[in-house]
């Protein structure tokens, strides 16, 4: 079975579906035409771009390439989860790439070795997609938990001090801030794992049923990827704690003023 | 067994220390005085490594302050900090919590010695199921004060420590605090209470010289 292919002059009804906002903001002044229009065209060009490109890339198929691609979407995805913190980009670039990386290599390959197992563990279609939707969904949770941990510190400055007076360790005093920004990355994920199937076909069982795969084997992926998507946001949110403190954290257990932007 | 040797210290443009020096000798009482933003704070915020000066350095028994004895020397210091900062804790998970840490598993936190100082620092047994937000000031500085207590400690930084404190109280805490002749006392404050026993020293930071 085969996925219907939406035809060039079909597609442009989709965009003509965009005349409906375009109208309701003319009339009730809602002022969001041009931020519409614009986020239109950019995704446009970027999926285009995209598109050519992974036709490409899957026609080749090659696993050098599709490796370098991936590493491209984790050094896309750590500079957005940096820029989302109050960090300064150059400190903390190499821990945090070093710690996405190193959860998404090691969960696609237990993926695709050993849960799908495929013969081509770099295979494009495998490796891309899967690395994508994983690096798409645990980034938000990423930004949140990195974020909060260092923001919070900073703002509990006091109270972190006078927890080390009373004789923690560094880590003995940073730990209920762990907690609180691991709890806050996952909730997202939770979240929505609670409600699945019922409130939202996902996008990955939607891609897979669309692509002419039963439902069965549609939520086999599913479960996997949510699954795959929580151990992910929970490792990197962790490792890149653990591994940004030691830019962040002097030898004296206090947060370093130069990292942080102002 | 404290002494900053000359201490310059700058918080952006403001200058807090120029050249300061101090010295604090084991036993002693000093009650530290002065208007706000002379660097009161700072002093302990110094001796703690919280804050590390510009230049000069700090020496706790005879040893410099660094990035390796600092651990230690926050271990020896019992510090109660102006404002409390224990945040939304219920005052038991409180406890819990600095009981918890691998440096205090030894010390005794059990009910029965809590129960003896909450008595002493005339809390009722339900402060332990209450908030810090839901206490009064003058609760959560008892509460820390007791903290100070239960970790066993022979050195006090005591910021402010009294200053929501009903007049016996700080009488009997300031009383309590200067009567024991092991213990190293530094008291910021500016309740006069803390002058009543002889053997207290003054020291004024505005004009950076003993005054008793």
């Amino acid at each position: 079975m085969e996925t219907i292919n939406i035809s060039l002059p079909a597609l442009s009804l989709v965009f003509l579906l965009l005349a409906l906002p375009v109208i309701l903001s003319r009339a009730y002044n809602l002022g969001v035409i041009k931020p519409l229009l614009s986020s239109v065209a950019r995704m446009s060009v970027q999926l285009l771009l995209i598109g050519v490109f992974l036709k490409y890339l899957f026609f080749w198929n090659n696993a050098v390439l599709n490796l370098a691609w991936l590493v491209i979407m984790i050094l896309v995805a750590v500079f957005s989860a940096i820029r989302g913190s109050a960090m300064k980009p150059g400190k903390i670039f190499l821990p945090v790439f070093a710690s996405f990386a190193l959860t998404t290599l090691s969960i696609l390959f237990y993926l695709n070795f050993f849960v799908i197992r495929i013969n081509d563990v770099f295979d494009a279609r495998y490796l891309i997609v899967l690395g994508g939707m994983l690096l798409g969904n645990s980034l938000r949770g990423n930004i949140v938990g990195i974020d909060t941990f260092y923001r919070s510190i900073r703002k509990d400055t006091k109270k972190y001090l006078y927890v080390l007076s009373l004789g923690a360790t560094q880590s003995e005093a940073a730990r209920p801030y762990i907690q609180e920004s691991v709890r806050l990355a996952l909730k997202p994920t939770l979240a929505s794992m609670a409600t699945i199937g019922i409130v939202a076909l996902p996008g990955m069982m939607t891609g897979v049923i669309l692509g002419g795969a039963t439902p069965e084997v549609a939520i086999k992926y599913q479960l996997m990827i949510m699954i795959a998507i929580v151990v992910s946001t929970l490792f990197s949110v962790l490792l890149t704690i653990l591994m940004t403190s030691h830019i962040c954290f002097t030898k004296f257990g206090t947060l370093r003023g130069d990292v942080f932007i102002n | 067994m404290i002494e900053y040797k000359q201490i310059s210290l700058n918080f952006g443009f403001k200058t807090i220390f120029k050249n300061f020096s101090l010295g604090i000798r084991r036993g002693e009482k000093v009650v530290i005085r002065g208007t706000s933003g002379l660097g009161k704070s700072s002093l302990f915020a110094l001796a703690l490594g919280f804050i590390l000066p510009q230049s000069g350095h700090v020496l706790f028994d005879r040893l410099p302050l660094n990035e390796d004895s600092v651990w230690d020397i926050r271990r020896k210091v019992a510090f109660v900090d102006q404002d409390v900062s224990i945040g939304n804790y219920k005052i038991a998970d409180w406890f819990a919590l600095v009981s918890g840490f691998e440096a205090n598993r030894s010390l005794d936190f059990s009910n029965k010695t809590i129960k003896e100082l909450l008595d002493f620092f005339e809390l009722s047994p339900d402060t332990l199921e209450k908030g810090a937000s839901d206490l009064s000031g003058g609760e959560r500085q008892r509460a820390a004060l007791l903290v100070s207590v239960l970790l066993k400690r022979d050195v006090f930084f005591l910021d402010e420590a009294t200053s929501a404190l009903d007049k016996n109280l700080k009488r009997k805490v300031a009383t309590f605090f200067t009567g024991r002749a092991d213990w190293t006392v530094l008291s910021i404050s500016h309740d006069p209470v803390w002058l009543d026993s002889p053997s207290v020293r003054v020291f004024d930071l505005e004009a950076t010289e003993w005054k008793q």
